[in-house]
């Protein structure tokens, strides 16, 4: 299989007046699965379109199997979408809406392909139901479809698995890890970082526009365990707790806030999970709330930034 | 199979995906409250041709409602409301992108937009229009009536498909360029009526025998030209928009 990259970014910027969505960006992505991480306005929709050719960047170029996808129609037959917007041609069933890209890719049998790639992601051909009478998830997966439907060589999902259940979200990362594994590019966004986790091993991480963290998602997940991390905790004994964890260099940090809660820093949130619990039994202190502050997705994004 | 190499790809045919295009977009500028809107508009011309009949001079009573009402009213406003929304609904609702992303040539879209348009304005008001003037007991004027507002429908098929394209709040520009332009700039001058389309089709009217609509200099024979040229100008500002924009 071809390690030759798929789907290269360079310098690519985009800019609506004065807002700023994607900033001097580069990345380059294989065969396999790539997950783009990021919350919600980093930027990821916006660089998806323009990797399309759907949005023209306002500096930088991109190169989809080494042309452009904005002025080259052809690559189109290369690239498959699947948009995060919600809608679609109302009037229309499943098989049809499928069979029209397929129709517009110039497959030779659009009804056949449709109703084959409506089977891969579980749904009935045959129903004669208009997509409005779908349910969210149903009308995820035929928006799958319809981007799966020409057998494209890359595979574009932004933010796929929304409104899918656990199961269909199984059977969904399934597909599109198999997809990666038959050396196909699939280039997966998503808010969710377990969600990532599981999708696949290279990510790439945009925050505020910006490419915030690329790489190996073990290697960067190890890095967000390890960043500091802020821990309200709630107890009768705050300061005697607080003496013991700084004593044995758990946290580097103590504050009391009022009676009972006291704000602890650590570089180890792992240390300080396993430490807490046994710290608070010896000295006979009762932990009424644990609570980590600034442990959200921006947090870990807002971290990956600044470093 | 290896996409790898899209050169090795081929397109569809132009038949197949105009033909896929123009099945959809039929389908979804078709709606009951536009539909109800149009027949009331075509109903209404066909009441007129009934009461010109008593008119001392029915054929140009005919001739009359088909300009003044036909053609400056139903045909404009039939297809501004299905000509903005065709592809307009499509950029408004975010499903552009299902139709971009396709190796598919960039005039396709509003080649078929623009006959969609026409497929629907032309039964919905042209024929009524037609109608109204066999109610009218002017039979040797519906020829004449159809093909007016035939040419003014693929007219303004162009121009508001384009609009729908160019400007969001489409349909408000349109209505403020018919009222204004089409009707107002229309009976302003011989200057601006030259550059109105309503005045073209209305030419059209004269080859009708013993009816009286003043040319301006216009000719119906020009005015079998001028007609699709500004449909044709209105796709190609459409296709222009179309390579252009930004799809969301």
């Amino acid at each position: 299989m071809s390690t030759e990259p798929r789907v290269v970014a360079e310098g690519v910027s985009k800019w609506f007046g004065s807002l700023v969505a994607v900033s001097d960006v580069s990345f380059d992505v294989g065969p396999g699965v790539t997950a783009l991480l990021g919350p919600n306005g980093a930027g990821k929709s916006t660089m998806l379109r323009m990797l399309c050719g759907l949005a023209r960047p306002s500096r930088g170029t991109v190169r989809v199997l080494g042309r452009d996808p904005r002025a080259d129609v052809d690559v189109a037959r290369a690239i498959g979408l699947v948009p995060q917007q919600e809608s679609v041609f109302e009037p229309l069933t499943a098989h049809g809406f499928v069979r029209l890209a397929a129709t517009l890719h110039g497959l030779a049998d659009p009804g056949a392909a449709a109703a084959a790639a409506l089977e891969l992601v579980g749904l009935d051909p045959a129903d004669t139901r208009r997509l409005p009478a779908y349910s969210k998830g149903m009308r995820q997966r035929v928006k799958v479809a319809q981007g799966l439907v020409h057998d494209p060589a890359v595979v574009v999902l932004d933010e796929p698995l929304t409104g899918l259940d656990p199961r269909q979200r199984a059977a969904m990362i399934a597909l599109f890890q198999g997809f990666g594994a038959e050396g196909r590019c699939v280039l997966v966004s998503s808010h969710v970082l377990d969600e990532v986790e599981r999708l696949g091993s290279r990510i790439l991480v945009m925050s505020q526009g910006r490419l915030a963290a690329a790489g190996d998602f073990r290697e960067l997940r190890a890095l967000m365990d390890d960043r500091p991390l802020r821990v309200r905790v709630r107890t009768d004994r705050p300061r005697e707790l607080a003496g013991a964890l700084l004593e044995a260099g758990t946290v580097v940090g103590a504050r009391l806030d009022g009676d009972q809660v006291l704000e602890l820093d650590t570089n180890d949130a792992r240390e300080l999970a396993r430490a807490l619990a046994p710290a608070a039994r010896d000295r006979d202190a009762r932990l009424l709330e644990v609570l980590p502050l600034d442990a959200d997705l921006e947090g870990v994004f807002r971290y990956l930034v600044q470093r | 199979m290896s996409a790898l190499d899209v050169s090795a790809e081929t397109r569809p045919t132009a038949t197949a995906s105009l033909g896929a295009l123009y099945r959809l977009l039929l389908r979804t500028q078709v709606t009951v409250p536009r539909l109800l809107g149009i027949a009331a508009l075509g109903a209404l011309s066909v009441l007129l041709g009934v009461f010109a009949r008593w008119d001392d001079d029915p054929v140009q009573a005919a001739a009359d409602v088909a300009a003044s009402y036909g053609l400056g009213i139903v045909v404009p406003l039939a297809a501004l409301w299905l000509g903005t929304a065709a592809i307009g609904d499509l950029v408004e609702d975010r499903l552009l992108v299902y139709l971009w992303l396709k190796p598919v040539a960039r005039w396709h879209l509003p080649a078929a937009a623009v006959l969609a348009t026409v497929t629907l304005v032309v039964p919905l008001a042209a024929l009524p229009l037609a109608a109204s003037a066999l109610a009218a007991g002017a039979g040797e004027a519906a020829s004449a009536v159809l093909l007016a507002a035939s040419l003014a429908a693929c007219a303004y098929a162009g121009l508001f498909v384009a609009a729908g394209l160019w400007f969001r709040r489409a349909v408000w520009w349109g209505l403020a360029f018919v009222l204004l332009w089409e009707n107002g700039g229309a009976r302003a001058s011989d200057g601006t009526a030259r550059f109105t389309v309503t005045s073209w089709a209305r030419s059209l009217l004269s080859t009708i025998d013993g009816v009286d609509v003043p040319l301006d200099g216009r000719s119906a024979a020009a005015a079998l030209v001028v007609l699709p040229a500004v449909a044709v100008g209105g796709w190609l500002a459409a296709t222009v928009r179309y390579r252009r924009a930004d799809v969301d």
